[in-house]
Order: C-alpha cells, then sequence, then structure tokens
C-alpha cells in the first residue's frame, strides 16, 4: 500500500487517454501503481479493483448527483444522479421494464433488425462496421422499443452525439452544442409525450408513462428527465462495445473463429471482451464527505472517477486476468459498473450485443480489417472513428 | 453445500440465474433469487460458478 504521493499524480488527460489508447490495459497497469492518483486539487482517479468495487458500494459516500457528469440536462437524470433513498424508487419502476425475462422477449425482433441492417453491406464484401452497423443498430432496437418512428432514426443520432460527442475541446467549447441539443431532446419527448396522450399506445414509453412512485403518477418532467438517460446511457454505449468486440475478433482470427465455430462460446465470449476491452472506462462519482483512500485524503464535493477498466484487469486476487480468454470462468467484471447504479439497461445490452455477434458469424465467419488499416479509438467512451472490414459477398 | 444470499448486496446483474438456472433465478426486477437451499449432488460446480461469477459478492457457499 503505497503512501499518497503528489509527485506521482497522473496529468488531466489520462481518463481520455485511458479510453482512446491503443492499449488500455497497459496504461491501467500502469496507473494501478498508485491506488490514487489526484488530478489539480479537485479531482481523484482510483485506479485498483479492490477500492472501486468499495466506492462503487457506498453511494452515500461516493455519489452520483448532479455534477457528477455535465451533460446538458437541466434536471437529475432519472434514475442515475438519484441519491437514496429516492433512487430504488424509480429503479424499482424501471428494473422490471429491463429484466431478463422481459428483455428476453425482444430476441425475435433484434435477430430481425440485425438482419436487416447487415442485408445493406453483405452483398459488398466490405462495410465500415462501426458507420454502418455500431451506429444504427442500438438506436434503431431502441426506437422499435419505445414505439418511435424509425424515420427518427438520425434526429436521435444527432441528439446522442451532440451531448456526448460535441465539437470542441474544452468543456466551454463544447457547452452550447450540449445546451443546443439537451433542448431539443426536452423539447422531442415533450412533443411525444403530448402525442401519446391523444394516442395510447402499447410500448416501453407508454409503461413507464403509467408509473408512479409512492402512489403518485410520474410527471412529464420525470419522464423527460427518464428518457434523455435513455439517449445518453444507452446508444453510444452499445455502440462502442459492438465496436470494441469486432475491432478486437477481426485482428485476432484465432478467437474470431473460435466464436464462428461454436456459437455455444458467445456468451462468455462476450463478458470476456466487455472485461478485457471496459467500452465505459470510467464512472465518475462526487464525494458527500470527507474519506482517505491510501493515504490520501480526499475531501467532500470533490470529483472522483472510478476506473472500471483499471479494476477489470486488476490481477491482485484475479490471477490471469492479463490475457483473454473467451471461456474465462468466473469473469465477475464490472464492465457494466456495480452497486446501486449497475447499468439498468444491461440485458438489453447483453441480447443485442449476443445477437449482432451470433447473426453475423452465422453470415460472415470470415472478415478481416482492411490491410493497412490503423485503428483509432474515441476519448471518453470507447469506440472507434470506423472500422472497415472485408469479407467475401455474401447474400 | 448450501448457497447463501445477500438481497442487500445483489444488484440484479444476473450472472447466476443465466449461468447455472436450475439454482438461481430471477424476480421481477432481475434480483437473485435461490432455486435450492441445499445444492443438489452433481450440481457442485454449476454452484460454484453462480456464485464466483457475482461482480457483487452477494452470493456464497458453505460447507
Amino acid at each position: 500500500m503505497e503512501a499518497y504521493d503528489e509527485g506521482h499524480s497522473a496529468s488531466s488527460s489520462l481518463v481520455v487517454d485511458l479510453a482512446s489508447a491503443d492499449d488500455p490495459r497497459a496504461m491501467s497497469r500502469m496507473l494501478r501503481e498508485q491506488r490514487v492518483h489526484t488530478i489539480g486539487d479537485l479531482f481523484h482517479l482510483l485506479t485498483r479493483r479492490d477500492d472501486v468495487e468499495a466506492a462503487l458500494r457506498k453511494p452515500a459516500v461516493y455519489t452520483s448527483r448532479p455534477g457528477a457528469v455535465q451533460l446538458g440536462n437541466i434536471r437529475p437524470l432519472i434514475p442515475l444522479s438519484v441519491d437514496p433513498p429516492k433512487h430504488v424508487k424509480y429503479r424499482r419502476i424501471l428494473d422490471p421494464l429491463f429484466a431478463p425475462k422481459h428483455m428476453a422477449a425482444l430476441e425475435g425482433e433484434v435477430v430481425e433488425l440485425v438482419n436487416q441492417v447487415m442485408d445493406g453491406f453483405t452483398g459488398k464484401g466490405s462495410c465500415d462496421f462501426h458507420q454502418d452497423f455500431a451506429v444504427p443498430l442500438p438506436c434503431t432496437v431502441f426506437l422499435r422499443l419505445m414505439g418511435l418512428p424509425l424515420a427518427d432514426l438520425d434526429q436521435f443520432l444527432e441528439m446522442k452525439d451532440g451531448i456526448i460527442r460535441p465539437p470542441g475541446t474544452t468543456m466551454e467549447e463544447q457547452e452550447p452544442t450540449r445546451r443546443r441539443t439537451a433542448d431539443s431532446i426536452y423539447a422531442y419527448f415533450e412533443k411525444t409525450l403530448a402525442e401519446r396522450r391523444r394516442a395510447p399506445t402499447e410500448d416501453l414509453l407508454a409503461q413507464i408513462m403509467r408509473s408512479s412512485v409512492d402512489g403518485v403518477q410520474l410527471t412529464d418532467e420525470e419522464i423527460l428527465d427518464i428518457c434523455f438517460l435513455f439517449i445518453i446511457a444507452g446508444l453510444d454505449t452499445v455502440t462502442d462495445s459492438l465496436d470494441c468486440i469486432f475491432g478486437y475478433l477481426s485482428q485476432e482470427p484465432a478467437h474470431r473463429r473460435q466464436v464462428a465455430a461454436d456459437e455455444s462460446v458467445i456468451p462468455s465470449a462476450i463478458e470476456e471482451l466487455l472485461r478485457w476491452e471496459s467500452p465505459v472506462p470510467a464512472v465518475p462519482r462526487v464525494l458527500a464527505e470527507d474519506v482517505e483512500v491510501g493515504g490520501c485524503p480526499m475531501k467532500a464535493g470533490e470529483h472522483v472517477m472510478l476506473l472500471i477498466g483499471a479494476a477489470n484487469t486488476d490481477d491482485a486476487g484475479h490471477p490471469g486476468v492479463d490475457t483473454v480468454d473467451l471461456l474465462r470462468n468466473p469473469n465477475p467484471h464490472l464492465a457494466f459498473g456495480g452497486g446501486i447504479h449497475r447499468c439498468l439497461g444491461s440485458h438489453l445490452a447483453r441480447i443485442e450485443l449476443r445477437v449482432a455477434v451470433r447473426e453475423w458469424h452465422k453470415r460472415i465467419p470470415e472478415y478481416e480489417l482492411v490491410p493497412g488499416t490503423v485503428l483509432e479509438y474515441t476519448e471518453g467512451l470507447r469506440s472507434l472513428h470506423h472500422l472497415p472490414l472485408t469479407f467475401a459477398p455474401t447474400r | 453445500m448450501r448457497i447463501k444470499l445477500d438481497d442487500d448486496r445483489c444488484q440484479g446483474h444476473g450472472r447466476c440465474y443465466v449461468l447455472a438456472p436450475d439454482l438461481f433465478d430471477a424476480d421481477d426486477y432481475g434480483h437473485c433469487v435461490l432455486l435450492v437451499d441445499e445444492v443438489p449432488a452433481g450440481r457442485e460446480d454449476a454452484a460454484r460458478t453462480g456464485v464466483e461469477n457475482c461482480p457483487e459478492q452477494a452470493l456464497t457457499l458453505e460447507g
């Protein structure tokens, strides 16, 4: 256990680099040499599995309240930015809607959507996997789930990118786009709620509109705050995961063949690649009280990034985690976070990923990265700018 | 061999009941429900798999 040593503090670009790094595992290894890195006066990184787990399980201390993330929203995101005890009341509404049994009923529809997306390029023998598959699929599934018109796809992509990937490199430069986009998200769903009251439908949005907390029906504002979170938490993260998984498989032919040869490998392969790639490399928290980790004092109000990716490859107590084993067991990774804010959409994400990997390899078992391609990962959340693949043209 | 579940720790990751559906199930919220107290003979490895894959360490084995 090292003492806190400001002399070894990380630079402010480290978290961003962790996502965009060609080899985030190497960077994570370096970061884990120190339990806590402090950046400036207000910002800390927790790097080790035990510390990340402990923080995830103390949501009243390591809070996820507003200010933990800057996403243009004018009210707290529900349920992510809500503290206990109110938090569990929202999760009690939403968890059943996203529970595995409920999500399993969607599998047939997801199979259909995956194949429709693939129909767009199978005959060509090449695609930009990111642009042609990983971007449209999660958004299309979401529109279907919410009973929204597929024609709104481009508008949704703009809304998600305007919040998560606005142009500019500083918060100040990005703020105007975030604000404008946030306004458009609220306006879109306000209009949708009004339409639904005139002409009710039966879908996820309808179920949310019917829900109540302590016997009081959700207000329009609460519904908007849930929908806002769906857009920023549920779309890009699945794109990131698809990019990470297919980016990996396109460069590791032995593992690609293992997946293509036996679809029973797919569920555990997905867990392993989520662990290895950690598409969401870190989750932000704000301290509600003063704490100390490894001799490092951290004060109430300061920000702490919990480095999920570094925790997932921490071999202390988990030997062998520095290699990929598609059949790894046990694999209790934290790729979907942990504690009370565990990813609400994880079971939907798993279905999308499983169906995508299975249907793709049925139709295109042999594929490779276009020769000469250097993969570049995005900052923040780990997606690829482009993933150009070639394969034999097929029907 | 017995399985113990700490309800307060379970967050509904759903690993246990996907990996060993004869021993673990989900409630309406996706949280773990134990289907057995005593692990049936021959299912010890499955129980261990369900328990050890829980990211919250909500499950433990006794005996």
